[in-house]
Parts: structure tokens; C-alpha cells; sequence
């Protein structure tokens, strides 16, 4: 096979994406995750749309992870009782 | 390739494996006596949580089966100067990032968001990208629990 060497921009088109199959990957992950909101479940939505959102959604689950690991070393460093209250905690769930 | 239909598996499991792992990640912290040392800054405390979060959602969740979860475990081995040893799959080669700069801007900024998320096909990215939204909601979920549980007295 000639041309391994050279940057493979003639590949057999795995790496080339179209937009149409960037779109069919963009609707997948939309029925992947119905929690990005049902108000998106119009045809017309755009991919970028629903990147744009997952990007968002993403961020917020980090800093959601941020605050409560803030919170949590609060009370984690309080009082030794703590260990007893975490295990009681997670027992009762 | 791109028009296979095979069905994409994001299940996750269950709540409290997350919440095993994470525990267990908790109790070796206070082991280490990570809560009580004074002269531990609040911000060490802090991200010290934070990583045990993030390894033992990777733990939980995906383990060497992900390519999220296994570029989270690198990362974090990286920082504790480990070495961490993986089974050989496919490699990534490096010249897909190249090949990827087609990808709408959007998608490049998800790819920074996803751990290991530069090295991936797009194809393969929506689908890590499900997962690990999964992953993460289910352990926010647990960690907030922990924190409802600890402090309603």
C-alpha cells in the first residue's frame, strides 16, 4: 500500500466525515440522553444546537461536582462522628 | 463504517456501586488522615474529594472498558507519579487529531471537555459522551445524598 507514510488524507474514508453523518451522530446522542431536554425533539434542531447544549450540560455537571465536593469537605472535617453519620447515611439510602 | 447500526451500549450501573467505590475512596482519604492534619488547607481537602470523585466514578463506571474512564485513571496516576500499566488495545494514533479539525467547533469544544476526548473518532465521541454524562449524573446524585445524609442531623 503506497502512501502510508504521507499523511492519509485519501484514506478510505473512515476519518473523512460528511456533515449528513456528523448530523445522524448528533441525533444518536440526543436519543442517548433524553435529559437534554425534550423541548429539543423538533426536527428542526441543529447539531451545533445539540452540542452547544451537551457542551453546557457537561460544564454544569462539573461545577456541580465543585460545589458538593466543597461541601462535603466541610463536613467531612468536623467531627470524627462523621464516619458513623456517612455510613449510616449511605445504609439508609 | 460511519453507517453501522450496531446498538450503542451506555448502560451505567447501578447507584450504589458508585456509592461503594466512592465510599471506599473516602475511607482511604481518612486514612490517610486527610481531614484532620491542620495544616492541610482546605483547598488541598478539596481537591483531594474532588479526584477521589472523579477515580472512583472512573472505577465504578467504566474501568478499562471506556476510553474516559481510562483517560481519567491516567490522568490521575500521572499526578500521584504511578505508573499505570493498560492492556494493549487499539492504540490512537495521533494523526486522527489532525484528520478531526473538520469537526464543527462545537464538537471540538467537547472533545476538551471529555476526558481523553482529543484523541477520539467522532463517532466514537458521542457515544463516550453519553456514557460518561450518565456517570457523572449518577455520581453528583450519590455525592449529594452523602452530603443530605451528613448534615440533616
Amino acid at each position: 500500500m503506497s502512501g502510508r507514510r504521507s499523511r492519509p488524507r485519501q484514506s478510505s474514508g473512515t476519518t473523512r466525515i460528511s456533515e449528513d453523518q456528523i448530523n445522524d451522530l448528533v441525533i444518536k446522542l440526543q436519543q442517548l440522553l433524553p435529559e437534554l431536554g425534550d423541548s429539543h425533539r423538533s426536527d428542526k434542531v441543529s447539531a451545533a444546537r445539540v452540542l452547544q447544549d451537551t457542551c453546557n450540560y457537561i460544564r454544569n455537571l462539573h461545577r456541580e461536582v465543585d460545589d458538593i465536593s466543597e461541601r462535603l469537605s466541610e463536613l467531612l472535617a468536623n467531627s470524627d462522628t462523621a464516619q458513623a453519620a456517612l455510613i449510616r447515611s449511605l445504609l439508609t439510602q | 463504517m460511519a453507517s453501522a447500526d450496531k446498538p450503542i451500549n451506555t448502560d451505567v450501573p447501578e447507584k450504589d456501586v458508585f456509592a461503594l467505590h466512592f465510599l471506599q475512596s473516602l475511607s482511604n482519604l481518612r486514612r490517610q488522615n486527610a481531614f484532620n492534619s491542620p495544616d492541610d488547607t482546605t483547598n488541598n481537602r478539596v481537591k483531594k474529594i474532588k479526584k477521589a470523585a472523579y477515580v472512583s466514578m472512573a472505577r465504578a463506571a467504566g474501568g478499562t472498558n471506556r476510553l474516559w474512564s481510562r483517560a481519567l485513571l491516567r490522568r490521575a496516576a500521572k499526578e500521584n507519579n504511578k505508573v499505570v500499566i493498560f492492556s494493549r488495545r487499539k492504540k490512537r494514533v495521533t494523526w486522527l487529531r489532525r484528520s478531526n479539525r473538520r469537526d464543527p467547533v462545537d464538537a471540538e469544544r467537547l472533545r476538551n471537555l471529555l476526558p481523553g476526548g482529543g484523541a477520539m473518532e467522532t463517532s466514537k465521541l458521542m457515544e463516550e459522551t453519553a456514557h460518561y454524562i450518565k456517570c457523572l449524573s449518577m455520581q453528583v446524585k450519590v455525592m449529594q445524598c452523602l452530603v443530605d445524609g451528613l448534615s440533616a442531623k
